[in-house]
């Protein structure tokens, strides 16, 4: 096999999978930092967020690409809306209940999704793309699109965090809660910024799956364990580690398919949880451990 | 670094900066403090000692709202504070450096410095000239991540991250633990200079000899009560308090 | 003969009520009196199933086995095979708080359901596995139902009285503590994790027997037949609603939220076939709202731990 059919065959659709986990995983970082549990809602909150993109290009005739921003406005408003009513209230009880709520959430959003939608597979647009060639290696506009999608989001989340002082702020509060609340930082407004940023992630993340494969009820539950083996790889709190994982195990995931039969790439994101949690549970960055 | 002069025990509270009379309280039901009276007056440094138990940390914390107080009074500045939240009594001016996990490890020190002016607005250059003149060890590690830097500069930037808001009082707890003798004595020496930018100071210490000999006044505390109190020279002299703490 | 019918039925639902109080036992082990988030309860139930339907069936042509072992080999093996992969897992996940433990589970059943769907060979695919002896399967309807009614409530029996004198064991003390006081139970280091492991595995194992016994009820398996969120959600609910922490609460919230979820079901098979679809996706989505409601408004659930104060001081 040539060096550029390897590229084009397996290093363009993992770094692909692995900028959408990375997306994804970014959103589970935080919120096992900040608010210190696990969001076993993100895939489906994942799921909503593309089926919410669904219905504006649907209702408004709008392109897809059009359309993500508004799901992720959308999605963010109902993350802030989920945490208020199902999380908040259980905020001063041991952190596992509030796990468990979002077990629930998880099924109650993708329960809707099946009601509203339906359970059959879906697509933003109808037709076969034909991909463009960028140096031999073959890209269709979609994938580049995800792509710059993904730089924009990353770039744009590293300056919030790094320059803005709500940016510090939610830092401040991952790090350590305890002093954040001690030098006046606002719980409340953390939380809500928190959501908001978790929404529009998850919109985004379900967004470029669905665009480059297709939409159904259950594409976000797929996602959730290789975002949580992305989230702890990279480091728990880490957002820069979220996206080494994320591009770690999109990776894997379609290098696998040369030593494993195709039907177990699923497993793969499970075997690297394990084997970090074994070796070296702080991730690759030096995260949490919980 | 000059000394100020030592300031003699004023006569009403009003001259105190802050005064919490036989206070009472604890964490959950029990009461672990049973009556509990210190002052301390404008630029002045006031050391709380005692044995293990005696509730010396638990003291200060039921200054910054940190406890369940069942009784007595906190006054500071000439108003009432007593059951005030910490983030009211922080913008009211008094910050609180706890003993452990009192940096932002994965942040930089002058991001540290950043998040202790949090709820200051305005011009912020006059603060960290002073924090950085306080600390000038700090100044070439501003961009380190405070989790890199040695215990004793980690003590340092908790100072300053508390400093940062301007306080009328500070509060340390327990800023020597864990650091050698050389390091202690830079803590000690640095919280002088800190009084002396007209900053009062009230900290906990474990090692009761050197910290009453660099303080103003002292309270010694047992079992969540007042055992003694006078100026750091005069508890060094009190045989009772020798026999408790230096090996008497 | 609707007289008739009604008792066939509740002997029915009876069976299958025992098999969720086994598993809703079981998750009462884990997570009711140590603490541990298993979300993946599904799994170790088909791992139980598919092992005993493996083992006992009678020989196919399309995959490897059946094996016609005797059937009590088959339950013992379905819980030996779910123990063994509990161990691993605890093994790993128990050193670090439970969400870890629940994202791992998560992992296991879907692992699980990807074998099951893919190792024709195995699993028999999406044809499953059919032949698997029932006992007392050659007695007529009635009495053949009966005895499998009594054989399950001997099962949770059993279990109830297990897990009960272990309960007032220094083993279920120690458990306890643990759960109710993480600093303490990281004082006591080592011993902690081996008693949370145990835990974990006496748990599974029980999930695994529940599968067998379902799967020697059915007399067949299909992938379809093990829906691994919804399923694991269930048992969540009985859990939480009848009253983690109390053994008998676990029984009753099975009985319960089982009853609700079949007449439920029963009811919408009655709409039209438009609504009918969607009347099942909100059915779901009314046990997830349960849930929500339940940890907001009755947290303890219906029949509370049963709890000796013990006054805690600080220092």
């Amino acid at each position: 096999m040539a060096i550029i059919d390897f590229i084009n065959f397996y290093i363009v659709p993992g770094l692909l999978l692995g900028s959408i986990y990375a997306v994804g995983a970014i959103g589970i970082t935080m919120v096992f930092g900040i608010l210190r549990f696990a969001h076993f809602a993100h895939g489906d909150m994942a799921t909503m967020g593309a089926f919410i993109a669904l219905a504006v290009v649907g209702l408004f005739g709008v392109t897809p690409w059009t359309a993500l921003p508004i799901a992720m406005v959308l999605t963010a408003i109902l993350a802030v809306g989920i945490d208020r009513t199902f999380y908040d209230y259980l905020r001063k009880r041991p952190a596992i209940l509030t796990v468990m709520a979002s077990l629930g959430v998880a099924l109650m959003l993708r329960s809707l999704v099946q009601v509203i939608w339906g359970v059959d597979p879906q697509t933003y647009q109808r037709g076969i793309v034909r991909p463009d060639t960028y140096f031999g290696i073959l890209l269709r506009p979609r994938e580049l699109y995800t792509f710059l999608s993904v730089i924009v989001i990353v770039v744009a989340l590293t300056i919030f965090l790094r320059a803005s002082k709500w940016g510090k702020a939610m830092r401040a509060m991952s790090d350590n809660p305890d002093l954040a609340r001690l030098s006046g930082v606002d719980n409340r407004m953390v939380t809500l910024l928190l959501w908001t940023i978790v929404g529009a992630l998850c919109a985004a993340s379900g967004f470029m799956l669905a665009i480059n494969t297709e939409l159904t009820p259950m594409m976000g539950w797929f996602l959730l364990l290789p975002m949580f083996a992305a989230a702890i790889l990279g480091g728990v709190g880490r957002v820069e580690g979220a996206v080494l994982g994320g591009l770690i195990v999109g990776m894997v995931e379609e290098l696998s398919v040369l030593v494993m039969p195709g039907q177990y790439k699923a497993a793969t994101a499970f075997v690297i949880l394990l084997l970090i949690l074994l070796v070296r549970p702080r991730g690759l960055l030096n995260g949490k451990v919980l | 670094m000059s000394h100020s002069p030592m300031s003699v025990s004023p006569a009403t509270a009003d001259d105190f900066v802050l005064a919490m009379e036989n206070v009472r309280g604890g964490y959950g039901d029990a009461d672990i403090l049973q009556g509990v009276t210190i002052k301390v007056a404008p630029r002045e440094i006031v050391v709380i000692v005692g044995p293990n138990g005696a509730g010396k940390s638990t003291a200060m914390k039921a200054v910054f709202g940190l406890l369940i107080v069942r009784g007595g009074t906190v006054v500071f500045d000439g108003e009432d504070i007593t059951g005030w939240a910490p983030n009211r009594i922080v913008k009211r001016g008094i910050c609180y450096v706890p003993q452990v996990e009192n940096v932002f490890r994965e942040m930089t020190v002058h991001e540290n410095f950043e998040m202790g002016a949090f709820l200051r607005k305005g011009d912020l250059t006059a603060a960290y000239d002073r924090v950085y003149q306080l600390f000038p060890d700090l100044k070439a590690k501003r961009k380190t991540p405070a989790g890199d830097l040695s215990g004793g500069q980690r003590q340092m930037v908790a100072m300053g991250r508390a400093l940062m808001l301007d306080p009328k009082l500070l509060l340390l707890d327990e800023p020597t633990a864990g650091l050698s003798p050389k390091y202690m004595e830079q803590i000690f020496q640095i919280t002088r200079d800190v009084r002396d930018t007209g900053v009062s100071i009230m900290l906990v210490e474990q090692h009761a000899k050197q910290a009453l000999a660099f303080c103003d006044r002292g309270y010694v505390l047992a079992t969540g009560a007042n055992r003694h109190e006078g100026t750091g020279a005069a508890l060094l002299a009190d045989q009772e308090v020798a026999h408790m703490f230096l090996g008497g | 003969m609707e007289l008739i019918g009604l008792a066939n039925y509740a002997i029915f639902m009876g069976i299958l009520i025992g098999i969720y109080a086994l598993l809703s036992l079981a998750l009462n082990i884990q997570w009711g009196f140590t603490g541990l988030f298993n979300a993946g309860v599904a799994g170790f139930f088909a791992i139980g199933a598919y092992t005993s339907a493996i083992l006992t069936s009678t020989p196919a042509l399309n995959r490897m086995g059946g094996f016609e072992w005797p059937i009590l080999l088959g339950w013992a093996a379905a819980m030996l095979v779910a123990a063994m992969i509990a161990w691993p897992i605890g093994k790993i996940c128990l050193r670090f708080r439970s969400d870890y433990l629940a994202i791992a589970t998560i992992g296991v059943a879907e692992i699980f359901r990807l074998i099951i769907k893919s190792e024709d060979w195995l699993t028999g695919g999406s044809r499953g596995i059919t032949g698997i002896p029932r006992p007392f399967g050659d007695l007529p309807y009635v009495q053949s139902q009966l005895a499998y009614l009594a054989l399950v409530v001997i099962a949770v029996l059993v279990v109830y009285l297990l897990v009960e004198r272990q309960l007032k064991a220094p083993w279920g003390r120690m458990m306890r503590a643990i759960r109710d006081n993480e600093a303490a139970a990281a004082a006591m280091g080592k011993q902690v994790e081996a008693r949370r492991l145990q835990a974990f595995i006496f748990g599974s194992a029980i999930m695994g027997l529940a599968g067998a016994l379902f799967v020697h009820f059915n007399r067949s398996i299909t992938p379809e037949a093990i829906d691994p969120m919804i399923a694991t959600f269930l048992i969540w609910i009985m859990l939480i609603l009848g009253g983690s922490g109390n053994n008998r609460g676990a029984i009753l919230g099975a009985a319960v939220i089982w009853i609700i979820w079949s007449v439920s079901e029963l009811l919408t098979d009655r709409l039209p076939t438009e609504v009918a679809i969607q009347a099942k996706y909100i059915r779901i989505f009314i046990i997830g709202l349960m849930l929500q409601l339940v940890l907001r408004f009755r947290p303890e659930g219906i029949l509370p731990e049963e709890r000796k104060r013990n006054p805690v001081g600080p220092g």
